[in-house]
């Protein structure tokens, strides 16, 4: 807990600070048999050791994504910066569903408000993100997992290459 | 859900205000998510996606075709998965038109002009729709009821009587019925694959005369691929005012500018729509609409006009054909002669090379429909002669109209309403089927040029 050397397969801290920075976010999954399905998620936290995230998102609208998670625990997210066209995706194959922490609940209006702030740029109306990203508490689930690929995916040739360790998209 | 879902339903899904997500997976079962530029509605059982860049999202898809998309209503912010097959890519024709230049608005919008080129349409077949729970907004309803709009306009059409009438009629139920500010009305010149403004709305010069090529900008792109193209935001790419500048740059005579009437519209357009107007499968004129306001014309509208145009065609042709029969009929008219004017000479000066007329230091017209001028101005000269017919100009050899949808009506039109702004003292006035009349409130002096 008081490690403060990195782990090598710890995240670089700018990239963790940009997942978690109130982005447009959307998680993928496969259901085994060639189908993958997605689900947009509502907030992101990454562990104090920078070595695992996890992906909030409602239950309900889920439900094919956490079918394909618990089958086989692969996953893809897609992180954009609506503002900037920044984006990365992060992939991992460890993923497991759990139970979300007290303070994900919490920390659900301040995603919903930092998320508006980002869009206010492209005039898009904050009831409207609010309603987007909108869960309730008790629908709320949490899905983990240690990213093992990064690629940058900001619009462009150079969208889909793959991202060295502690390497930032820009 | 009593009724399934249908594409036609969602189609503000598709129009790329809210960037969708596409998750596909890899021959090695790992997913991959990305946000895409554009999904664009094809018919009710397709889709297209924009292919700019070879990346993952294309590898996967050539290898294992099924994908899902996760789209979001821009209004209600309803979501939906939408499990879709990749069939073909197109990268000519006018789905990849139609997705090119709603693309130039996307990039545009998003900074990324020059970045997103496409290289092709990607056509998936749609398998299967889910409609995702969540909290949405109420529908916002904005604009006329389509249908009612539709209906009064078609209404209108059918009662026109001339050409001439149909046009400010389809202007006007744009204006009214669709509250459409800012518009034009373009007639293609087939032969020559060019356009020709014979009406506008909403702009301080109409630009009556003023002429697009095929294939050049939104309207000209419209008339080439005789395909609808709607773009929702600011497109640098299809703006007039830049297509001017490139013209006058790539012109080889400087005197080209001086002679060409300006386009009127809006500078910097934020929605922007050409509609063709078909008769069957012939292209009769372009229906231009444009606005300051983004996202301003949707597929619906884009349907509305689709079947507005539609019946505006037919009466178009029905119309044209109806002048040149009666032609038939029409004796060459004497007329009773009538008191020569009086007053300064005003100069009348025609260039053989095209056509092009100028009174006096003014540019007035150029074409077939300068030629025509020239040509009643010459016989009115010679005889004293004032009625003319239509027939008499068709079976002219000197106009070098086309034998087949030579159009004459519409270059009639054209010229009367070229001198009525450009001129106090020249006009034409129509005075029966196939029958017009040439009246000089000056004499004139003609001074044929041989070169431009």
């Amino acid at each position: 807990m008081t490690d403060t050397s990195p782990h090598p397969d710890a995240l670089d801290p700018a990239m963790a600070a940009f997942i978690t920075s109130h982005l447009s976010m959307q998680l993928a999954a496969t259901d085994g048999a060639g189908l993958a399905t997605a689900v947009r998620c509502v907030g992101c936290r990454v562990s104090p050791d920078r070595r695992r995230i996890t992906l909030l998102m409602p239950r309900s609208q889920a439900l094919p994504v956490l079918a394909g998670i618990a089958a086989n625990g692969r996953v893809a997210v897609v992180f954009n910066e609506p503002e900037s066209y920044r984006t990365v995706q992060l992939k991992g194959r460890d993923a497991r569903i759990e139970a979300p922490l007290p303070e994900d609940a919490e920390a659900l209006l301040p995603y919903a408000a930092g998320f508006a702030r980002n869009l206010a740029a492209l005039q898009v109306p904050e009831p409207y993100v609010r309603a987007l990203v909108s869960c309730a508490p008790d629908d709320l689930v949490a899905v983990s997992f240690s990213p093992s690929e990064a690629y940058g995916q900001t619009p462009g040739p150079r969208a889909g290459r793959r991202l060295a360790p502690g390497e930032m998209e820009t | 859900m009593s009724t399934p879902l249908n594409l036609d339903h969602l189609r503000p899904c598709l129009e790329g205000m809210v960037p969708s997500g596409i998750a596909t997976c890899g021959v090695d079962g790992m997913p991959n998510i990305t946000y895409v530029s554009q999904l664009m509605y094809v018919d009710p059982e397709h889709v297209a996606l924009s292919f700019q860049f070879f990346n993952k999202t294309r590898e996967n898809i050539l290898a294992n075709p099924v994908a899902t998309v996760l789209m979001m209503d821009p209004e209600t912010a309803a979501r939906y998965r939408l499990t879709i097959r990749y069939l073909r890519t197109e990268t000519a024709g006018p789905l990849f038109e139609r997705m090119k230049a709603k693309l130039a608005g996307i990039a545009s919008h998003e900074g990324m002009t020059g970045v997103f080129r496409l290289l092709g349409a990607d056509v998936y077949r749609v398998q299967g729709i889910e409609a995702v729970p969540g909290r949405e907004l109420p529908p916002v309803t904005s604009g006329p009821a389509l249908l009612p709009a539709l209906r009064r306009s078609v209404d209108a059409l059918s009662a026109c009587q001339s050409l001439d009438g149909l046009i400010d009629s389809f202007c006007s139920s744009l204006e009214r019925n669709f509250g459409i500010q800012h518009q034009m009305l373009l007639m293609a010149d087939e032969p020559a694959c060019r356009l020709y403004i014979v009406a506008s709305r909403g702009y301080a010069h109409s630009g009556t005369g003023a002429e697009i090529p095929y294939g050049v900008g939104v309207i000209g792109v419209a008339a080439r691929e005789k395909v609808p193209i709607r773009i929702m935001y600011p497109a640098s790419d299809y703006a007039y005012s830049r297509m001017l500048r490139d013209q006058a740059a790539a012109s080889e005579l400087a005197e080209r500018l001086e002679t060409a009437i300006p386009l009127p519209g809006l500078p910097e357009p934020a929605s922007q729509m050409a509609v063709p107007i078909m008769a069957g499968s012939r292209l009769v004129a372009v229906a231009y609409v444009e606005s300051q306001r983004e996202c301003h014309f949707g597929y619906d509208l884009e349907d509305a006009l689709v079947a507005l145009g539609a019946s505006a065609g037919l009466a178009m042709a029905a119309l044209l054909c109806a002048e040149a029969s009666a032609e038939e009929a029409a004796e060459p008219p004497g007329g009773p002669a009538v008191a020569a004017p009086s007053g300064e000479p005003l100069r009348v000066r025609h260039f053989l090379r095209d056509g092009s007329v100028f009174l006096g230091d003014d540019y007035l017209i150029k074409g077939v429909a300068g030629s025509i001028l020239w040509r009643l101005l010459s016989d009115h000269q010679h005889s004293g002669r004032r009625e003319f017919t239509n027939r008499e100009l068709r079976l002219d050899p000197a106009l070098r109209l086309p034998e087949v949808c030579d159009n004459l009506e519409a270059r009639l039109i054209l010229l009367q309403r070229r001198l009525q702004e450009r001129s106090d003292c020249l006009r034409i006035e129509k005075t029966g089927r196939g029958r017009f009349r040439l009246d000089l409130g000056r004499p004139v002096v003609l001074v044929p040029q041989e070169t431009a």
